[in-house]
This record gives structure tokens, C-alpha cells and sequence, in this order.
């Protein structure tokens, strides 16, 4: 709607679309007709004939005739002029008829005389179509045929006898291709004189022109061969089968005969999407009760369809093909919008739903818990209509965008966005969507992302490209219009930094990303004004947050949210979603009622019709509003009322002035979703092989699966791998115990609350003021580089002693809490998991861990806590007179240099927290994934990459560099935002050319100083510091150290990109 | 359990000591009230639901019941310990009797974490919990009421078990119900209004016109609330209000020097009494740190949020104009503050005095339930009315004739009228 498209452009635009309009209804008419087919040839000739003409430009003069064998049929009045054009209705490559069309005056010329191309498309597929159809007719008749006689000839005596004759007169191909599978099956099941059939008529001849598919006419010496064949086959099956089976086979083998040569074209992978979706048409058409096919044919179309529409993904296919059909595409083909020439795919997100689909359909049936899962109605744009959408407009520079530096890319995101949105679609796409909109209505719709990287198994892109809500609302143009812009706006955003980073991080970079684009159905229903779901949420098959020891990992967790279910996918700061165990459901995280109303949703995600705008409302007031028509009210809603929560009861509440709290106490304990979910969340995972996440909305009444992916998990929650054989001294603690997954890494400050000597403190005054301590601390460090560890439960308000007395205020910038739990003579006190602020926890991110220092195998550096200089007094000169039970110690002063890193693995049970030094640059192969990084990354890191960058841009120059080698600073310049960034090079070139390199270099060192100044405010007049080496050889870091005297771990060899001969 | 360092129970008992001292109670009397008369420790074996049994750890302490029946919480804790429950009981034993209500005090629990345990088991502990002490509690022995991380369901659960055993309805059992299921009307409005109660008789006494004053409060809650309304309805003038702003994770004081306006307040705060940062300011409320309530220029502080929010620190910075400080809120007062404010000459009115208003209503509730005949709201309010205008003048003129800082004159008035009940019971 941003978008001011030119009145021209759009005029001519409706004005095709209106044509195209007619050919589609004309089209869909004859489908119509051909879709029943009891009705005999002459009468779907007829109608055909009646359909044709208003499909055309002028309807008024235009006329039809079919020419069936001998007989015509025709328009009345029909006459014959020169204004026409005619196409073959072929059977089986053989002309059998013709249709024409034709204006019985002369009409102003168009693209084909006077005809537009549109409409001469239309009369061949027309005339394919009615070939199909007859083709079909005369299967079908011989097929029923058979099943007829073998009815009468009672118990199928010598009835497959009868079959064979049919087959001879009808269809002498088929019957040969019976006669030699017969033959096989005989040889297989070991019949001797089938074995000597077999050898006789394997001779080169035969098997070469009369096997195989060709239909052209056959020599009369070999079809003596053929008789023979067949009488012989069938004399020796006679003697060897019943002949129930003899039947059997041969009606077995007509059918699949009949799907085979349909399918074959669905095979193909290096079709383009129109001509597969066309087979598959044509498929849908000749095999209208299902087609079969032999097991391996139909493992390998399934397999061909699945890489065809979704990935070439291994691991995706070996799935995916125990749970797909080929019908399972027809539906998916019909609704698929491509540029022409397609050979694009759906995409990540369209393939995990539409595997997801199938998976919980096929389990229903065994697992009742499941119930109905439906999948909201959905159209799909192919992943290169992105590539059609850029070159169209002229802006294929765009792909470049990922190798610029993530602060250009930053920048200039923003225009992108407007250069996108103001660019117009190539014309097939915008057809393609404006027939998806018809079939859509004026529903509201959610326009996302389906890349090929992202949700593929292994790597989830959570979140990262965009996802949109379109309302919907208006005339179809404004509603058109307002589609494209969403698409424009999720296309740019595979360019937005945020993904792109991402993907550096991850060494995808390379990749080359394509986007398919999901039209998605919201599922809701209208309330008022306003549209949405009952309910929507994620859920998790691993639960990597458990509040209570009696949650396990496998129990899953779901995040609940009424409305639309963005609350519940993103952390928002300001509201919590409702979490739940769907394995434990009665074990909440919140229970005092105080609680439960604390962490319960406050607000609500809805689509504004009369806005015609997504949109964020107060829950309380949108239940003001809509009252009793909210959908799902009692499952959703508690009543608070005199410290009680209540489920309402039916008419009773008054919910105007009710004061309702969304807790779903009456979905969870009250309804079988939760056990529906645990269901869905098993059976995917087993089937997918891997912990799932999936996206869902309800409407009260009706469940919908919106998306499921491989559990996406953050940077920091994925499973670390624990390392082995780590010396005493670097080991700060292990656990063994409720671990979950992630890290934590680079604290530079932890802040210790000694459990013995805080249980030691005398007066209440000096517990609060340890806390206190804490809160201020919490200010001081720097946030997120300092871990919390301390007695028993933080945050209790229980006795004093237990736990240090903090508010989430007074932590909340910590990277993590420990809760230790120290023996106390037989007893180990309880820790809190976090309970007291455990959402708050959860939605910052911030990490939990408890320890037992006295179990068996767990190590606990006491020493190291009480021998470190405490720092307390430094950082809080007012909290000086709690050292003794407070210690604050910076981590890189007691360890020389070292930082503390935790690492869990939910899988093992295990977590260590060790010193390690500072986490050093991620090497990844290419240069152009190290190009990017982030904008307050460290000063040596980002040395350390602008090296990188140089030295790859190094080898393509002809200056003969044979090698680069980086030189780390020494231990006092680490700091230092005005140490040079020091680089060895290796060159062999002559003078001229270490010229060229010199000057070259000179330019860097001012550009890399110029960088350095907007990064750290130091000014310098370069920042590189160069030095050459000149020899033939050079014998790797260590030599180069030696040769500049640098300590021989300090120099690092770099990539350089290799020299293009 | 721990043999060092802060101990509540023993903390309570030097509390004790020091206002013995004052009464030159004799030893009996001290050995008597030093410790709970009777003290409960039991196990309640409780089936969980995935069929396995666990056994819990539960008590109730009955400190005193000279007065009559012990009233106090039922608190599930996972780090609940004796001593804790010990000290509950006998401070709830100087709370009643400083407002002078016939009960005595009582306090007990349950160690377990509820956010380890489904509904189901919870209603199964707190079953259990009955069945064990059923024959020793009762309205007309030691009455209940919900605590920490118990709520009015736990206590509907243990009344219909204790029903049940017994036979026969005994509403007035256990306090804190909903309204409908035995709970009193002027609940909500109790706590805070009981504050105003008081702070309007300490005004007259001081011989200061409540019209004249203003105030600054912290906390916005149900207790603040409440108490700004009556406060602004008899005339005051509240100019500043200090509270807690959860998407900010920090606390703000708003002030409108020509009176702030309850209502319109009331329509920008959720349900915990966060004012709604932007509205306020955009009703011309001005935004100040968060402490900044103490140093306004008022005749009145009434902290109604933390405890420990007049400190050593804090103190120094109460405006010159200070008259009163009532204490709304649980121990705001820290003992080095206190020191300062005596010697500033500040009226305080304590809190386990100015904050009575919610147990007197509990007593009402079970008045009401033990006649089974329920009085409206203004009927509760002005007996409420009564019974704090009451406890405030004998505390005020115990505090006048012996010359005692009002805190210790509140404590030396509940023990004495304890210790009095048990020599006139003939027990020491």
C-alpha cells in the first residue's frame, strides 16, 4: 500500500488479469465436465463445444466444433471461415480427432491473427485434455470389463482368459507388456519351463524394439513372436497358479501399467516446476481413484517429488519418504506460484510443515491422543521467484550485499527495504498471487519466510527473516497490492544484517540463499473487530528450562499465549507467556496465586479489521470489549477474585467487570490438549529423529500446526561439549545434576556469597545488607561478564539464612546464577532452580545451574574462592564490612589473564565452569565469512579479522605474496586501542612490484586506522606495521617467529585467496 | 539447625528480654512467654501422583493462649525451620494483643516447595496436615489463616477436611476466606484504612488539623491505596507516591505538589501497583528517583512498601517539616534510623500497631463465621474504627505517662497484657 504503482501499469494489469480470468473459468468449466465419468463421449462432446466460446476474446461471433473419428460436433450454425485454429486430439500418440474454434467475422488482429496467445495455449490444452480423457474412458471401460466377467464367470474360473482377449483387441502393447512380466514373475518363483521362455525370448530382438515403450507399428514376423510368448507364458502359468492369482497379477500389472507411463514425467529432475506440476495434473486426472505403482516406481517418484518441491537434503528425504504419498503433492501443486521456467523449491518452513502434516496424520490413526492436527490453507511462492523478483528489477548487486561489512550491511538495510518495496513483480508471480488471493478470500494472512536455510534439519534460523501479518482488508487491488508489499519487505529481509551475521557465524555464508515465500490462512476467528486465535504457542519436545526436579528434559515445554502467537515466539520484556510441562502439566512454574497472576499474559496480539492492521492490545481491554464472545474464554481465563483464582463457570461470570487472569488452568487440567501436545511432541520427534519444535494456534475448537523445525535453540543453549582431562587448578566447580544445556563464556567477575560464613552472619540487619551488596554489585560489574553463586535458594523469602534476600532487579545483569548446596551434617538443603524469578531468568536469557559440592565426583574449587584477592571493597567501598561473607574476584587477575567459561550438556548430566583464555576468533574457511563481524567485538579480534581480510585480498594480487603471517601483540598492547596491528609478509615480487604492494598496503593502514578511530576514538596516522620477508623459503610460523624474534606461538599464518593463473 | 549467626527465634526472644527488663516481669513469667507453650512436629505422608509416597515435614506452634484461641499462618516453605515458626507465633501473640483482640498467638507450616508439587498433591498435604492436627486446633482453640505461599484454596482444603472430621460446619476455624465462603467484607480496605485510623488519632493528639497536612507515601499497593483514600477523604493531601515500575526493574517516586489525584492514579497502575510511567507524566505528574518520597517537604511519611527503607543512609535526608511517620509497611524502620528519629523528636506509630488493621479483620471474620451472621462493610469498617482508635490511645498514653518511644510503649502494652492474662489465669 506504500507502494504507488502507476495507473497505467495497473490498468493494464486488470485488464490482462480480467482475459486470463475468462481462459481460467473456461478451463475450469471443462474440468468440470471431464470430471465425471459416467457421462457418455457424445454428451461431454457437447458440452465442451457449449463451454468453449465464452472463454474467448469475442464471444458473441465465436463458434466450436469437434471432430471425433466420424462424427462431428459443433456450435449451432456452425460455418466454416478462415478466422480459425485448430489442434489434434491425440490417444496414445495417435491423432483421433480434432478441435477447432473459430470467429465467423473477422476481429481485430492480435498476437496469433485473431487470436491472443492465452487462447491458443488454451485450445491445445483443451485438446490434450479431452485425448486424456478418452484415453481414460477406454482403460476404465476395459477395466471394468474385466472386473465384470471375472464377477460372472463366478470365483474367477478361467475368467483372467477372458481378461487376455480383452487385452488383445484393445491394447496388443499392454498385453505384451503383461506377458512378459508374467514371464519374469514365473522365473522368480523358480518354474523350470518359465526359465527356458525367459532365456529363449530374452534374444536381443525382441527385447530391444517390442519391450520397451515404443508404440510404432511392429513387424509381422515379430508379432508371430508375440503370440507365441503369450500363449506359452500363460499355458505355463495355468499349470503353476491358481488362477485366482493368474487374475489377480494380471489386473494388478493393467493398473499399475496405467500409472507408470503417468508418472514417468514426475521423475524427471531436470523438469522445470510447470511441466512436473502439469504431469502431476495429468496424473490426477488418468488416475482418478489413486494410482499404484510398483513399490520401487513409487519410492523413487515420491523421492523425486520430495527433492523436487522441498530439498536435496539427505537426512530431509530419508524421512520424509516413509511418510509422504504422491497424492500428498496434488494438493500442494495446485496452490504453488513460480516464475516461468521454474526450478525453484518451497523451502525449509514448507517442507517441516508439510512433513510435520503427514507424520501426525499417518499416527493418528495408531495414537488417539492425537486428534485432528489440521494445517492452515497455504500458498507458496517458489524460492527462485526471489531471483526473478531482482533481476526483474535490475538489482541482481543485491546477492553481493552479504560480503560487505556487517556495519555497511546495517546501514544500508533500511533503503534496501524502501528499493524492494517500490519495485514491481515480474508479471506471472503477480497473476500467481492475485488467483491465491481469490482462493484466500479477504481473510487475514501471514506472509513468511520459507528459505532453504532455514529449519533445515540441523540449523534453525529462528526467527531470523521476517514474517508478516496482512489484514487483508479492502478491494481486491488494495488487498493485491498490499501482498506484494509484504512480500517485497520478507524478500528484503534475507538482506537485513541480522541473518546475514548469522549465517557468517555459522560458515553458511557461502550458501547460496534462495527464498520461498508461505501465504498462510491466520487461523483465528473474527471477535468484534478484531481477529485471532483462541490460543497459540511454541512448544519444545526438550525442555531446556525445568523449574522442579520433577520436570524432565523429555517432558517438553510449551509457551501459551492467547491470540496470535508472536508473544509467545519472541521474548517480550514487558509480558510472559504461560509455561508449561506438557509432560508434567500439574507441575507449574507458578504457584502462589500472587505469582500466578504476576507471570500471567497481559497482553494480546491481534489483527485490527477495521485498521486492516496487526496490533498489540491490552488483554484486559480487548475481554472489556468482546466479553463473552472471546473465543475459548473458559479454557483461557481464570477468575481472581478475593486471592483465589477460579475457573469460571458458564454464565455465572460477568466478564465486563469480571477481573480475569489468562492462566489456562482450564486448557490445561480441564481439556486433552495437553495430552494431544505431548503426543504430537513424541511422535514428531520420533519420526524426525530429533527434538522438535513446533509453532501452533488454536481456535478454541480446532488445532493447527503452523510450522515444525528441528529444535531451534540459541547460540548459548545449544549442547557443549564438556572437555576432558582438565587440570585441578583450572576447574572453578563441576555439576552433575540437573545440568541443562548451553554456556556460558568470557565471565570476567564472580561474585561468591560463601554459604558458610553468610549462615555465620549475627544480625538480620547485615543478612539484608548482603543482598543489598548483591543489588549493587549488579550495577557496578559489567553486565553479563559476572556470575552470581551463592547458598541455597536466591531470592527466597524464606528464613534469611537460606538464601540471599535479591530481587530479579538486583541480579538482573548477571550471566548466570549458582546455587550451591552444601551438606549440612546428613542434609542437603533444596535449591530453588530459580523459582523466584524463574520466568524472569528464562526470558533475559540469564543461565541457571545448581551445585553439589559434596556429591561424589563433583569438583569444587574452594580454594581457589577463598585464596583470590576479593575485590569487594574496590567495586562497593560502602559494602567493605561484608567481605568476609562476600567476594567479588575478577578472574582475569587471579588467574593470569584467564576468564571463567561454563559449559553444560543436558545430554551427559555435566557442567563445568574453567578458566580458559579469552574465546579466540572463530576461523572459518573462507574470508568472507570472517568479514563479518560484530560492531563491539574485541579490539584484538578485530584485528585479527581486518588481517584476515588483507592477506585474502593479498594472494590475488600479482605481487608473487607467498604468505601472511599475523603477529599477535605482546601481553601490555593487548588492551591497547593504538597498538599497530602487526603483520609478517612473505613476498617474492621484484621491485616494481613490492612497490605496487607498498602503496597498496599504505592505503589499508589508513583506511584500517580511519576504521579504528570510529571504533575506539584513537587517531593515528596508520595502523599497520609491516614487515617483509624477501627469502625463497620460509619455513611456516615458527620460522617466521624466530626470524622477527616474536614468541613462537604468536604468529599465525593467515588464508590468502588463491592466485587465478 | 545452624548454631551460628541470625537466628529469628532467637532474635524475637532478646526482643522479649529487653521489654521484660521494662516490665520487670518476674522469672516464671519470662521462662513461660520465652518460648511457644505447645510445640507440634509431625509427618504427613502425602501420595503423589505418579502413585509413589512422599512424607513431609510439618508444625504448628502454639505460643500463647492466655488471651484466647492462637491465630496465625499456615506457611509452605521448602526452607521452613522451627525457630522461624517459633518467632511467627510469638510475634503474632504481641500483634493481637496490641490491638487488643481475644486471641493468642499461633504459626506453623509445611517444608515443601508447592512448585514442586500438582494441585492435587497440594490438596492432599494440606488434608494431611489436617487429619494429623484435628483434634488440636479449632475456632475455639488455634485458628489458621493463609501465609506465605498459601492461599484461600489451601485453606478451603483443610477446613472441608477438618469438617469432615469433626462432623459439623466450623466457619470461624480458619480465616481468609473468599466473601460468600465465610470471609469478611472490608477486607481489601482493612490494612490500610486501620493505618489511618491511627495516624488521625495520633494527629489529634498532636493537636495538628488533618487538613492541614501532607503526606508522601511509598508503595502503591493495596495497603497504600487504601490508606491515601481515606487519608485525602479526611482532608490530607498526599503529594508524592513511590513505586516500583516492573519493565524498568526500578522504583520511581511521582509527585504532583497540588495533591495527587487517587483515581486518576488508580486508572494507569496494574494489579501490583505499578504506575504506568508515561501516563503519569503525561497527567503532569513529575518522575523522581526512587527514594525520593523521604525528602519531600511534608508533615507525614508513610512508608507502605519494604521493610528496612528508613536506614542509617535514608534518615538523614527526611525533610525538616517531618511530623509523623506511620508505618504501614512491615519493619521500614531500621534500629540505627529509629535512634536518629527519637532524637528528632518524630511521632512514630509502629508498625505492628499501624498495620493491625488486617488481623483485627480476621477476627472479625471469625466473629462473624462463629455466629454465622455477616454485617456489611461499614459495619466491619467502623469497628475497625473502634477497636484501632482504642489499641492507638493505650499505646499512645502508655507512651506519654512513662515517657517511652512509641514502639516499645506498643510492646510493653501487648506483653503486659499477656503476662497478665496468665497470672490471672493463675499460671505464674
Amino acid at each position: 500500500m506504500t507502494n504507488p504503482r502507476t495507473p497505467t501499469t495497473v490498468d493494464t494489469l486488470f485488464s490482462t488479469l480480467h482475459e486470463r480470468a475468462k481462459e481460467l473459468n473456461c478451463l475450469y468449466r471443462i474440468e468440470e465436465i471431464l470430471s465425471i465419468y459416467d457421462v457418455p463421449l457424445e454428451e461431454v462432446f457437447r458440452q465442451v463445444i457449449e463451454a468453449l466460446p465464452p472463454g474467448w476474446q469475442y464471444p458473441e461471433c465465436c463458434q466450436a466444433q469437434i471432430t471425433y473419428g466420424t462424427d462431428v460436433y459443433e456450435t449451432p450454425d456452425y460455418e466454416e471461415t478462415p478466422y480459425v485454429h485448430c489442434a489434434e486430439i491425440r490417444v496414445q500418440d495417435a491423432a483421433v480427432g480434432r478441435l477447432c474454434v473459430s470467429y465467423k467475422k473477422p476481429t481485430p488482429e492480435s498476437d496469433c491473427g485473431p487470436f491472443m496467445k492465452g487462447e491458443i495455449k488454451l485450445i491445445h490444452s483443451i485438446a490434450e485434455r479431452l485425448g486424456h480423457f478418452i484415453l481414460h474412458q477406454r482403460l476404465r471401460g476395459m477395466y471394468e470389463q474385466i472386473s465384470d466377467q471375472r464377477r460372472e464367470a463366478g470365483g474367477g474360473r478361467r475368467s483372467w482368459r477372458i481378461a487376455l482377449d480383452l487385452l488383445r483387441n484393445t491394447n496388443p502393447t499392454l498385453l505384451l507388456r503383461v506377458s512378459r512380466k508374467m514371464m519374469n514373475y514365473l522365473g522368480w518363483r523358480g518354474v523350470p519351463e518359465a526359465r527356458d521362455l525367459l532365456q529363449r525370448f530374452s534374444g536381443a530382438g525382441v527385447a530391444d524394439g517390442l519391450f520397451g515403450e515404443s508404440n510404432l507399428p511392429q513387424t509381422r514376423e515379430s508379432l508371430d513372436r508375440f503370440v507365441q510368448l503369450t500363449e506359452e507364458t500363460f499355458r505355463i502359468a495355468s499349470a503353476n497358479l491358481t488362477d485366482d492369482e493368474v487374475f489377480d497379477r494380471i489386473q494388478k500389472w493393467i493398473n499399475e501399467d496405467r500409472s507408470r507411463e503417468s508418472v514417468r514425467a514426475l521423475e524427471n529432475v531436470y523438469a522445470g516446476l510447470p511441466e512436473v506440476l502439469d504431469s502431476m495434473r495429468r496424473v490426477k486426472i488418468l488416475a482418478p481413484e489413486g494410482i499404484e505403482l510398483p513399490r520401487s516406481l513409487a519410492n523413487s517418484v515420491r523421492v523425486a517429488l520430495i527433492r523436487r518441491f522441498f530439498t536435496e537434503q539427505l537426512e530431509f528425504i530419508n524421512v520424509a519418504k516413509k511418510y509422504v504419498d504422491i497424492e500428498d503433492f496434488f494438493d500442494l501443486s495446485e496452490k504453488i506460484v513460480f516464475p516461468p521456467g521454474s526450478h525453484g523449491k518451497l523451502g525449509g518452513k514448507s517442507a517441516g510443515l508439510f512433513l510435520a502434516g503427514r507424520v501426525l496424520a499417518q499416527a493418528a490413526r495408531r495414537t488417539k491422543a492425537i486428534g485432528t492436527v489440521k494445517r492452515p490453507k497455504t500458498w507458496y511462492v517458489t524460492s527462485d521467484g526471489l531471483i526473478a523478483f531482482t533481476s526483474y528489477n535490475n538489482l541482481d548487486d543485491v546477492h553481493e550485499q552479504k560480503y560487505k561489512d556487517i556495519e555497511i550491511v546495517r546501514q544500508e538495510y533500511p533503503h534496501l527495504v524502501q528499493v524492494f518495496k517500490n519495485s514491481t513483480f515480474p508479471p506471472e508471480i503477480v497473476k500467481g498471487l492475485s488467483v491465491a488471493l481469490d482462493d484466500f478470500g479477504d481473510v487475514p494472512l501471514i506472509v513468511r519466510s520459507s528459505s532453504l536455510l532455514e529449519d533445515r534439519l540441523g540449523t534453525a534460523f529462528a526467527g531470523k527473516y521476517k514474517s508478516l501479518f496482512l489484514a487483508n482488508q479492502g478491494d481486491k487491488q488494495q488487498r493485491l497490492e498490499a501482498l506484494l508489499d509484504a512480500v517485497a519487505e520478507v524478500y528484503a529481509s534475507i538482506f537485513s544484517p541480522d541473518p546475514i551475521q548469522y549465517r557468517a557465524e555459522r560458515g553458511l555464508l557461502d550458501f547460496y540463499e534462495e527464498m520461498g515465500i508461505m501465504i498462510q490462512e491466520v487461523v483465528g476467528t473474527r471477535v468484534g473487530k478484531y481477529f485471532f486465535p483462541a490460543y497459540a504457542g511454541v512448544a519444545f519436545s526438550r525442555n531446556e528450562f525445568r523449574w522442579s526436579p520433577r520436570v524432565r528434559r523429555e517432558d517438553g515445554l510449551l509457551r501459551l499465549v492467547p491470540g496470535l502467537g508472536t508473544r509467545a515466539v519472541d521474548r517480550v520484556s514487558d509480558d510472559y507467556p504461560v509455561l508449561v510441562s506438557p509432560g508434567q502439566p500439574n507441575l507449574r512454574v507458578n504457584v502462589s496465586t500472587d505469582e500466578v497472576v504476576r507471570y500471567s499474559p497481559k497482553r494480546i496480539d491481534v489483527i485490527d479489521l477495521e485498521e486492516n492492521t496487526f496490533m498489540t492490545r491490552d488483554l484486559s481491554e480487548v475481554l472489556r470489549e468482546v466479553g463473552r464472545d472471546f473465543p475459548a474464554l473458559t479454557k483461557v481465563f481464570s477468575v481472581y477474585k478475593d486471592g483465589l483464582l477460579q475457573r469460571p463457570m458458564g454464565l455465572a461470570t460477568d466478564w465486563t467487570s469480571s477481573e480475569a487472569v489468562a492462566t489456562f488452568d482450564g486448557l490445561i487440567s480441564a481439556s486433552p490438549f495437553m495430552p494431544q501436545l505431548e503426543a504430537i511432541l513424541k511422535t514428531l520427534s520420533a519420526a524426525m529423529g530429533v527434538p522438535v519444535d513446533i509453532e501452533f494456534a488454536s481456535t478454541g475448537t480446532e488445532f493447527y500446526l503452523l510450522q515444525c523445525r528441528a529444535q531451534s535453540q540459541a547460540a548459548e543453549d545449544v549442547a557443549m561439549e564438556i572437555p576432558a582431562n582438565l587440570p585441578d587448578e583450572a576447574v572453578l566447580f563441576t555439576a552433575l545434576k540437573h545440568v541443562p544445556n548451553g554456556r556460558v563464556a568470557d565471565i570476567t567477575h564472580i561474585v561468591y556469597v560463601d554459604p558458610d560464613r553468610y549462615g555465620d552472619l549475627a544480625s538480620f540487619a547485615d543478612l539484608v545488607a548482603v543482598g543489598q551488596a548483591v543489588g549493587k554489585l549488579n550495577k557496578l560489574l559489567p553486565r553479563r561478564q559476572f556470575i552470581l553463586m551463592g547458598p541455597g535458594r536466591w531470592g527466597s523469602r524464606g528464613d534469611i539464612k537460606l538464601g540471599v534476600r535479591v530481587t530479579y532487579s538486583e541480579i538482573n545483569n548477571s550471566a548466570m546464577l549458582i546455587e550451591v548446596a552444601r551438606k549440612k551434617g546428613n542434609y542437603v538443603p533444596d535449591v530453588s532452580f530459580g523459582t523466584h524469578f524463574f520466568q524472569d531468568l528464562v526470558e533475559s536469557g540469564i543461565r541457571y545451574l545448581p551445585l553439589y559440592p559434596d556429591d561424589e565426583g563433583v569438583r569444587f574449587n574452594q580454594k581457589f574462592l577463598d585464596a583470590a584477592p576479593n575485590r569487594l571493597a574496590e567495586h562497593c567501598p560502602e559494602c567493605a564490612g561484608l567481605a568476609d561473607a562476600l567476594r567479588v574476584i575478577d578472574v582475569p587477575e587471579a588467574t593470569g589473564g584467564r576468564v571463567l567459561r561454563v559449559v553444560m550438556n543436558a545430554d551427559q548430566g555435566a557442567a563445568v565452569g574453567y578458566f580458559a583464555p579469552p574465546e579466540a576468533v572463530v576461523r572459518t574457511a573462507g574470508a568472507g565469512a570472517a568479514a563479518v563481524g560484530r560492531g563491539d567485538e574485541d579490539p584484538q579480534r578485530w584485528r585479527l579479522r581486518m588481517a584476515e581480510r588483507l592477506a585474502y585480498h593479498c594472494g590475488t594480487q600479482k605481487w608473487e605474496v607467498r604468505g601472511v603471517y599475523y603477529v599477535e601483540p605482546s601481553d601490555g598492547d593487548e588492551a591497547d586501542p593504538a597498538s599497530p596491528l602487526r603483520l609478517v609478509i612473505h613476498v617474492l615480487g621484484g621491485a616494481r612490484q613490492r612497490k605496487e604492494l607498498e602503496t597498496w598496503l599504505q592505503g589499508w593502514s589508513l583506511s584500517l586506522a580511519e576504521m579504528n578511530y570510529f571504533r575506539t576514538g584513537f587517531h593515528s596516522d596508520g595502523l599497520l606495521d609491516v614487515r617483509f620477508l624477501t627469502d625463497e623459503r620460509v619455513h611456516g610460523e615458527k620460522d617466521v617467529a624466530a626470524r622477527i624474534n616474536a614468541l613462537s606461538n604468536a604468529v599465525h599464518e593467515l588464508p590468502l585467496r588463491p592466485r587465478i593463473p | 539447625m545452624a548454631v551460628k549467626g541470625f537466628n529469628a527465634f532467637e532474635m524475637a526472644q532478646k526482643q522479649f528480654d529487653a521489654v521484660a527488663d521494662l516490665l520487670e516481669l518476674d522469672q516464671p513469667t519470662r521462662d513461660l512467654l520465652r518460648t511457644p507453650l505447645r510445640e507440634y512436629h509431625f509427618s504427613i505422608p502425602v501420595r503423589m501422583d505418579d502413585g509413589s509416597v512422599r512424607v513431609f515435614r510439618g508444625f504448628r506452634c502454639q505460643h500463647n493462649d492466655a488471651r484466647g484461641p492462637c491465630k496465625g499462618g499456615i506457611r509452605f516453605h521448602p526452607q521452613e525451620t522451627i525457630d522461624t515458626v517459633r518467632a511467627l507465633s510469638m510475634w503474632m501473640t504481641w500483634k493481637c494483643s496490641v490491638v487488643d483482640i481475644p486471641l493468642g498467638g499461633g504459626k506453623g507450616g509445611v517444608i515443601c516447595d508447592p512448585h514442586d508439587l500438582s494441585q492435587r498433591e497440594q490438596e492432599r498435604l494440606c488434608r494431611g496436615w489436617m487429619r494429623v492436627l484435628a483434634h488440636d486446633v479449632g475456632p475455639l482453640r488455634d485458628v489458621p489463616a493463609p501465609d506465605v505461599m498459601t492461599n484461600p484454596q489451601h485453606m478451603l482444603w483443610m477446613l472441608d477436611e477438618y469438617e469432615t472430621i469433626h462432623g459439623a460446619k466450623y466457619p470461624g476455624f480458619i480465616t481468609g476466606k473468599p466473601v460468600g465462603m465465610g470471609g469478611s467484607l472490608g477486607r481489601t480496605e482493612a490494612t490500610g484504612y486501620g493505618v489511618i485510623f491511627t495516624l488521625r488519632e495520633a494527629l489529634k493528639e498532636l493537636g495538628i488539623k488533618i487538613e492541614s497536612t501532607v503526606a508522601a507515601v511509598q508503595g502503591f499497593g493495596n495497603v497504600a491505596q487504601y490508606a491515601i483514600k481515606l487519608y485525602t477523604q479526611l482532608g490530607g493531601k498526599v503529594i508524592a507516591v513511590a513505586c516500583w515500575d516492573q519493565n524498568d526493574q526500578a522504583s520511581y517516586t511521582y509527585r504532583k505538589k497540588s495533591g495527587i489525584k487517587l483515581e486518576e492514579l488508580l486508572a494507569i497502575t496494574d494489579r501490583f501497583g505499578g504506575i504506568d510511567k508515561a501516563k503519569a507524566e503525561s497527567l503532569d505528574y513529575e518522575r523522581l528517583p526512587g527514594d525520593a518520597w523521604i525528602e519531600q517537604d511534608v508533615d507525614i511519611l508513610l512508608p507502605a512498601a519494604l521493610e528496612n527503607q528508613i536506614n542509617g543512609e535514608t534518615v538523614k535526608r527526611i525533610g525538616p517539616k517531618v511530623k509523623v511517620i506511620v508505618e504501614g509497611a512491615n519493619g521500614p524502620t531500621t534500629p540505627d534510623a529509629d535512634a536518629v528519629i527519637k532524637s528528632r523528636g518524630i511521632f512514630v506509630i509502629p508498625d505492628f500497631l499501624a498495620n493491625a488493621g488486617g488481623v483485627t479483620c480476621s477476627y472479625f471474620e471469625q466473629v462473624q463465621c462463629n455466629m454465622n451472621f455477616f454485617w456489611t462493610k461499614e459495619e466491619v469498617l467502623s469497628k475497625l474504627d473502634d477497636k484501632m482508635t482504642a489499641a492507638f490511645k493505650a499505646v499512645s498514653e502508655l507512651a506519654r505517662t512513662r515517657k517511652l518511644y512509641m514502639r516499645d510503649a506498643a510492646y510493653v502494652i501487648s506483653v503486659s497484657r499477656v503476662a497478665n492474662a496468665c497470672k490471672d489465669r493463675g499460671w505464674v
